[in-house]
């Protein structure tokens, strides 16, 4: 038992993406002279760093640690990213982006949809609804700037991550964490030493014979699961009958093709889809397959029948079930990335992820007591919240799969026909009743990428907000265009993303240099 | 038929009835859509009052309704919020605004009960300026200084009798078409089981694409006519019997309610500038009618007319929208009429019709999303009301949503973040620490802000508070000023 003068001791498991993101996070937020912070990693496990592609918010959490953003990108090479490009996904030839950023704008409290809807049923031909969005268009002309704060400014209307080498970013936040008294051990763990009663963590046994005490242990150990899987044997709840891939190769290459897109690629492929990075130094690439469709070595070829360049490595392969722990977070011991859960990276989410654990962890991290026990309300809402993220990623990613048109493909045609969850097919249902798409006060994800995936798998709203009909319509036809034209204008002025990088974050040694 | 439908038909009576056909048929009257209202016979008294939320005004706002025009027209006043006098502790103010700032990018709260536990005597009002401007008799008015600061809203008090005078003769301008009915024969579609048309008093029928039942707790078309049952909140909510009353108009009108608790009644004085209504709930099986009137008087401190005695039984239908017919008001949600929510209740059900408005009358996704959003944002009331129960000792159950919530709030000081919330997290804040409850650790993160950080943050948001409530007019001034016209 800790004395009253001790530290609260929080060990990671682990120091990939998700343990030094959890190591920086609470090195930066919690109070140092209450808690002490230690990570073990060992030199000799890789990391996944599958992660590669982010969402905007991870913008926040550089922000609330104060990273320099232009250092944080020199450092992993970073590109900026305006959303996601999906290929071949309703059949081939066929694309689309899922932006980060607005369509249009509500004109009198009724959603740009329905307006443009409406303008399209009454012949007014207006620009495709890809097209009202500036985050699209300026993705698709390989341009980028930083939005601008003014909300009455166009290019107010957007938002960007980036694409980064996660291979570097873990370390970049190792040195920052480090520097901010977080310990690190190498080495590997042994065992869990538990307490027989209570059946709490007490202590990490390493192979070389140390013993790591700690009062709160934090599982980035990655798919493994060490502590909460393996230690605690938490059920898993596998989502494999709705998200059938379970493998991914993995393979850089140089650049060449198309450059550097502001934009990540999810290309379908007959057995699942490939995903294209675009980093300033190389290009991430991954075929991200079901087992049960196609063999390894024809998934290998097709993945590097279709890259940009010479590939720079021999494909790795990653093997993964879909689901997540039933508890992120039980007894002293709570669950980070891979080692909590998995969703195939479609909507980059799993940085995301890694993200939202950290931060409720901060906010419901236990507070140092006499006897440093683990309060387990603190879990109970943090596993709610945990369970709220996964569930709506979860739909969001089966809404890619559902409207494909690929017919004749095994895969495709299975996931055309499963039957989706209840909370899924109401959504789905809504949206081709009237175009209507939900809208969450809290976590993922927003009404613009609902729409931008449901009109671009090509469900067809049968009809949109009678609402929309109270409107005059030379009025609003007259504003969709001004919009388009501000649009347009905006995306003239701004460089393309390699000028951007070249002016702001190049790495030494990139293309963009 | 395909389309969105072209005759809506509400039955009901008073603000109910009212509220919604203004609405609809301001909404949709430009797309040619139309609206009959069948209106019952009014159950309001002089006694009557519509305790709203700040929300109404955004309604109101889309219904052309003008602040002033209301509040002279009804003779309405002001509230800030409820002060709430528990059956132990101090009187608290659950104030519509919030209470605090953030400091050094923290919550406010963590950092109050921080300095509680070394010691710090002010309370959580002290930090609200819209909770120490209905203290001090003012009103307090947003502008940019409090927009910075957080929010600072107010809501009304209004003679129910005059504003849903005020609403009928809006619906009238609006070209809604009108049925006074003492009965409403109802038939229905041998197949389907929809309603294919009304009689009023046993007159020529009027058929409808849609049909809005705003009759109140009796329900007649979604629960006589459709047999669509309900869910009860009996276990949450023991008081069976509401009694209302009014009594003379106090010197000064207090520009707030005031909530009075026991652990067996709880009596309400919502004050106004022509008289004083005020409600009390009880146990029907322990007061009897002459009783709980004493006791009123004696709760209230005034001498009450027109007193009358109704049944309370919360409940909630399941669902809200069957068929083609949709429960707006209280045949969708009998409240408990703490905090007076029926009014809000009846805003949230016309809000979502209108964004759910049918655009085919078959509605079939339209029908469940409405069921879904509005049981989620009445649930959410529901918790609310029935936190009070609970830590006022009148109940011994409760939700388990609200239970997570008590847990969490215990646990952290936080309030679990849920989707379709009224009331915020400072209301929620409030309402937990005002009935007894006292978080038992706060977020860590705020013991990285240096104490002197921490104190000058507690000084500048008291000095805002102090500066920004004398600024304001009392709310006496400010009814003289809207009576008279003479506000900006």
């Amino acid at each position: 038992m800790a004395g009253p003068d001790s530290k609260f001791r929080v060990v990671i498991l682990g120091g990939g993406t998700a343990g030094w993101m959890t190591a920086a996070g609470l090195a930066r937020r919690l109070p140092r002279d209450a808690y002490s912070i230690t990570l073990i990693e060992s030199d000799e496990i890789g990391i996944v760093g599958v992660g590669e592609a982010t969402l905007p918010h991870i913008k926040q959490f550089n922000d609330m640690l104060g990273l320099d953003e232009a250092e944080f990108m020199r450092a992993t090479r970073a590109t900026f990213k305006l959303g996601i490009e999906f290929c071949d996904w309703t059949r081939p030839g066929e694309r689309y982006i899922h932006p980060f950023g607005a369509f249009g704008e509500p004109w009198g409290g009724v959603q740009f949809q329905h307006h443009w809807l409406r303008l399209r049923e009454s012949g007014r031909n207006p620009a495709p609804f890809q097209a009202c969005s500036l985050a699209v268009a300026a993705a698709r002309a390989n341009a980028f700037a930083l939005p601008d704060e003014d909300p009455s400014s166009i290019r107010s209307t957007y938002s960007y991550a980036y694409h980064f080498d996660s291979g570097l970013y873990a370390p970049f936040l190792r040195d920052w964490a480090m520097a901010r008294g977080a310990a690190r051990i190498e080495g590997r763990m042994a065992t869990a030493e538990r307490d027989s009663d209570s059946g709490a963590i007490l202590a990490l046994s390493m192979q070389s014979g140390e013993r790591i005490v700690g009062d709160f242990f934090v599982d980035c150990s990655g798919f493994r699961s060490l502590l909460l899987g393996d230690a605690l044997d938490v059920d898993w709840e596998d989502w494999r009958h709705w998200l059938p891939c379970d493998r991914a190769l993995a393979v850089p290459c140089d650049h060449g093709g198309d450059g550097l897109t502001p934009y990540t690629r999810a290309t379908a492929r007959p057995a699942g889809w490939q995903w294209r990075i675009p980093l300033q130094h190389r290009i991430g690439n991954g075929y991200i397959f079901s087992s049960d469709f196609i063999s390894q070595d024809e998934a290998h070829e097709t993945l590097l029948a279709n890259l940009d360049g010479a590939p720079q490595s021999e494909p790795r392969l990653l093997r993964f079930t879909p689901g997540r722990r039933t508890s992120a977070w039980a007894g002293n011991c709570v669950a980070v990335g891979l080692a909590s859960g998995f969703l195939e990276p479609l909507e980059s989410t799993s940085i995301f992820l890694i993200q939202a654990a950290v931060i409720d962890l901060i906010d419901l991290m236990p507070s140092p007591t006499a006897d440093h026990a683990i309060d387990p309300r603190l879990a109970d809402e943090f596993n709610r919240l945990t369970t709220m993220h996964y569930e709506r990623i979860r739909d969001f990613l089966i809404l890619h799969y559902v409207a494909n048109r690929r017919e004749g493909e095994a895969l495709w045609d299975y996931l055309r026909a499963m039957p989706l969850p209840d909370s899924l097919a109401h959504k789905v249902a809504l949206f081709r009743a009237r175009a209507t798409a939900p809208e969450y006060q809290f976590g993922l994800f927003s009404r613009d990428s609902w729409l931008s995936v449901l009109f671009g798998q090509g469900l067809s709203p049968q009809a949109y907000d009678p609402l929309a009909d109270t409107f005059d319509l030379d009025l609003v036809d007259g504003q969709c265009g001004d919009f388009k034209s501000r649009v347009d204008g905006a995306v003239a002025a701004m460089p393309s993303q390699r000028e951007f990088i070249a002016s702001y974050c190049a790495a030494s040694e990139s293309v963009a240099a | 038929m395909s389309g969105p439908p072209r005759h809506v038909v509400v039955v009901g009576r008073d603000v109910d009835l009212w509220l919604t056909a203004t609405a609809l048929r301001s909404a949709f009257g430009p797309a040619g859509v139309a609206v009959t209202a069948i209106e019952l016979p009014s159950q309001l008294s002089p006694a009557s009052v519509c305790a709203t939320l700040p929300a109404i005004e955004s309604l109101h706002a889309r219904l052309g309704v003008d602040e002033g025009a209301l509040l002279r027209a009804t003779g309405g006043s002001f509230s800030l919020g409820y002060n709430l006098v528990p059956p132990a502790g101090a009187p608290f103010f659950l104030a519509h605004g919030a209470y605090g700032a953030p400091i050094d990018g923290s919550d406010f709260f963590g950092f109050w009960l921080k300095a509680r536990r070394f010691g710090l005597t002010a309370e959580l009002e002290d930090f609200s300026p819209t909770a120490m401007a209905a203290r001090h008799g003012r009103i307090m008015l947003p502008d940019e200084d409090t927009e910075s600061f957080g929010r600072t809203d107010y809501a009304y008090h209004l003679p129910a009798i005059a504003y849903a005078s005020l609403l009928k003769s809006h619906a009238n301008r609006l070209g809604v078409v009108m049925h006074p009915a003492l009965e409403v024969g109802v038939e229905r579609d041998s197949e389907t089981g929809e309603i294919r048309a009304l009689s009023p008093d046993g007159g020529p029928t009027v058929t409808g694409d849609l049909f809005i039942d705003a009759s109140g707790p009796d329900a007649i078309l979604i629960g006589d006519a459709l047999g669509v049952g309900t869910e009860g909140w009996r276990a949450f909510f023991p008081f069976d019997r509401r009694l209302t009353g009014r009594g003379k108009r106090f010197a000064s009108v207090p520009g707030y309610a005031e909530v009075r608790l026991s652990p067996t009644s709880w009596t309400a004085l919502y004050a106004g500038q022509a008289a004083t209504p005020v409600a009390r709930a009880f146990h029907g099986g322990q007061e009897d009618n002459n009783v709980a009137a004493a006791a009123a008087a004696a709760a209230s401190g005034l001498a009450l007319d027109n007193v009358a005695i109704t049944p309370i039984e919360p409940r909630i239908r399941k669902p809200a929208w069957s068929g083609n017919c949709v429960a707006i008001g209280a045949s969708a949600c009998a409240f408990d009429p703490l905090f007076e929510l029926g009014l809000h209740g009846i805003q949230l059900g016309i809000v979502h019709l209108l964004s759910l408005f049918p655009a085919t009358v078959h509605a079939g996704a339209e029908r469940v999303e409405y069921n879904r959003i509005t049981r989620s944002s009445f649930e959410r009331l529901r918790d609310f009301q029935s936190a009070v129960y609970l830590l006022s000792g009148a109940s011994a159950a409760a939700p388990e949503s609200l239970l997570h919530k008590i847990d969490t709030f215990l646990a952290r000081g936080t309030i679990a973040p849920m989707e379709d919330e009224t009331f915020s997290p400072d209301q929620w804040r409030v309402l937990f620490v005002g009935l007894g409850l006292i978080p038992e650790s706060w977020p860590p993160a705020i013991d990285t802000t240096p104490p002197d950080r921490m104190k000058d943050g507690f000084r500048k948001i008291l000095g805002f508070v102090g500066s920004k409530v004398r600024e304001q007019p009392t709310h006496d001034t400010y009814l003289a000023d809207i009576a008279a016209d003479r506000t900006p």
